[in-house]
């Protein structure tokens, strides 16, 4: 679970550079939320394209989390990165007075895709990719809105746990604000992640670490000491999330089909 | 004997630039007066070709690729990594090496180990070679093997049994685990191999990885030599683009194997003895 922070940070930066020019991009964008992820891959974004190629969107709805932006401005000027910062409100609002709902989650979910919607805009406007922040614990888990903040060109975060973001965030500098802040998706005012979920980072990230990179039995953790309910929870969430990183499957009927047996290298002709 | 590792990062699927490029490091290396210059597994072509393997194969023979490489080369020994497919041979496609030399295709080894699981799934658009075969070049006996070759346990003793003193590996290998505190954990791994495989073989290891990235994964570099006695002669950076030069005499060999007698008391008629009866005795 340990990693070394500084060949990390080179391999990392490096990605980000040789992707976007492999494509024939030298800017980067990605949204802000002022939590750990979205900082960590800014900060990132800039040593690896200069911080003059980084436009940093700052995305709230409304003014429920007003330490949030002040911390993610914040980051943007001590970084020297680009923001531009688009209250969501009209549109989500929009949409919800002519369907409403009552759900929380929904509306969450709204809100994710409202961000993706622009934040895929801007890198069209901006010739500029999106880099994604999903982590590997949140990737593991479907602890995200599939097609809202799971969407990306590329995404250098998606296989570190959040623990290990945490422990390169430090590294890299990241403010203590940020970087001690309970995490949350900001769905709503008081949510947090380690709250919703209903245990905390350190405990799954332990559990993740020993089910998908020790590729140990649901028994084997266990017997380790690892409790049968918490074990039992994240099995659960990981099988139950698995069309959240993956294509949907196409229904084949042809001798060689898209996402069966058509299969090139993303870096085709790259 | 000057050795020159191109530890370099080629362009998937993109023969022309990755001509270009071989042909100019062959300049460089030839100002630099190597003898011998190695390039990386599947140097012209990139590794993730996936269904572009057929539009990327060539055949060593014939090919106007292979010309070029040969007159650039003029004078030096080199090896490069490339999709085989012979004209004699249509439809099958390898992963091969190719060793030159005096102006001429001296050599090929086809990747006999492809690794097919996990991340890897070079099993499924290459065929499989056959064939572990040292050969006479310009500085010695020399076996060829192409990344997880060296991993599998009877590669190097093969070429060893067939009197190479020279071990070159060609290699593609991404970097996984970043727990350690050097770079990436399969790169020790590696060199653990590389100075365990020259001990054994009382021969020359010389390991030329790749860098660069394709489809999410680094290749780790880290490309070594490693003497006959187990040292480490040289060894590349872990992630940059680097030509590594060194200079070693070849009368190493028999001055180790005075010392270690490892290849005088090999008996490969008792290893083959043995494994025939293993092999006679397969069951499921």
């Amino acid at each position: 679970m340990k990693i070394n922070s500084a060949f990390v940070e080179k391999v990392l930066t490096r990605f980000i550079h040789d992707e976007l020019a492999k494509f024939g991009f030298t800017k980067g964008v990605l949204g802000l939320s002022g939590g750990l992820d979205s900082a960590v891959c800014a900060v990132l974004a800039a040593r690896a394209l200069g911080e003059k190629n980084v436009l940093a969107l700052i995305l709230p709805y409304g003014t429920a989390f007003p330490a949030d932006i002040k911390d993610a401005i914040g980051l943007a000027r001590t970084l020297g990165i680009r923001t531009k910062r688009i209250d969501i409100t009209p549109q989500v609002d929009a949409y919800f007075r002519r369907y409403p709902t009552k759900s929380r989650l929904l509306k969450g979910n709204k809100m994710a895709r409202e961000r993706m919607s622009i934040l895929y805009d801007f890198s069209a406007r901006e010739k500029a990719l999106i880099l994604g922040t999903s982590n590997k614990t949140e990737l593991l888990i479907g602890y995200g809105t599939i097609h809202g903040d799971m969407a990306c060109a590329i995404n250098p975060m998606g296989d570190l746990y959040k623990t290990q973001i945490r422990e390169l965030g430090a590294y890299l500098g990241v403010p203590g604000r940020i970087l001690n802040k309970q995490p949350t998706a900001g769905l709503w005012p008081g949510q947090t992640d380690e709250g919703e979920i209903g245990n905390t980072y350190a405990e799954i990230d332990a559990v993740l670490f020993e089910l998908a990179d020790q590729r140990k039995s649901r028994s084997e953790i266990i017997a380790e000491g690892f409790k049968a309910e918490v074990v039992d929870k994240v099995i659960s969430l990981i099988k139950g999330s698995e069309f959240k990183r993956k294509l949907p499957p196409i229904a084949k009927i042809s001798s060689r089909t898209v996402g069966h047996d058509f299969l090139y290298p993303y870096d085709w002709d790259k | 004997m000057k050795a020159v590792l191109v530890q370099m990062a080629p362009r998937l699927g993109d023969i022309k630039t990755n001509l270009n490029r071989h042909l100019e490091f062959l300049d460089r290396a030839r100002k630099d007066k190597a003898d011998l210059v190695v390039f990386p597994e599947l140097s012209l072509t990139g590794y993730s070709l996936k269904d572009l393997v057929p539009d990327a194969a060539l055949d060593a023979a014939h090919s106007p690729v292979f010309k070029e490489i040969l007159a650039a080369g003029r004078g030096m020994s080199v090896v490069v990594g490339f999709v085989e497919e012979r004209d004699s041979e249509r439809g099958l496609f390898y992963n091969s090496a190719a060793f030159l030399a005096d102006g001429k295709v001296l050599h090929v080894h086809r990747k006999v180990f492809l690794p097919t699981f996990g991340m890897f799934e070079e099993g499924k658009f290459f065929a499989q070679g056959r064939n572990f075969r040292p050969f006479k070049a310009p500085f010695g006996k020399t076996g060829l093997m192409i990344c997880r070759d060296f991993l599998q346990y009877g590669s190097s003793y093969l070429l060893f049994a067939g009197g190479a003193e020279v071990l070159i590996v060609i290699s593609a290998a991404p970097g996984r685990g970043v727990a350690g505190p050097g770079g990436f954990e399969t790169s020790h791994m590696w060199e653990l191999m590389g100075e365990a495989m020259s001990y054994f073989s009382t021969a020359f290891v010389l390991y030329c990885n790749r860098t660069g990235s394709e489809d999410g994964v680094t290749f780790a570099g880290g490309s070594f030599i490693y003497s006959p006695k187990g040292e480490r002669l040289a060894r590349a950076s872990d992630l940059d683009e680097e030509v590594l030069s060194c200079e070693f005499d070849m009368g190493l060999v028999r001055q180790v194997r005075k010392k270690w007698t490892f290849k005088r008391d090999e008996r490969p008629e008792i290893i083959l003895h043995s494994l025939e009866r293993i092999v006679r005795r397969y069951e499921d």
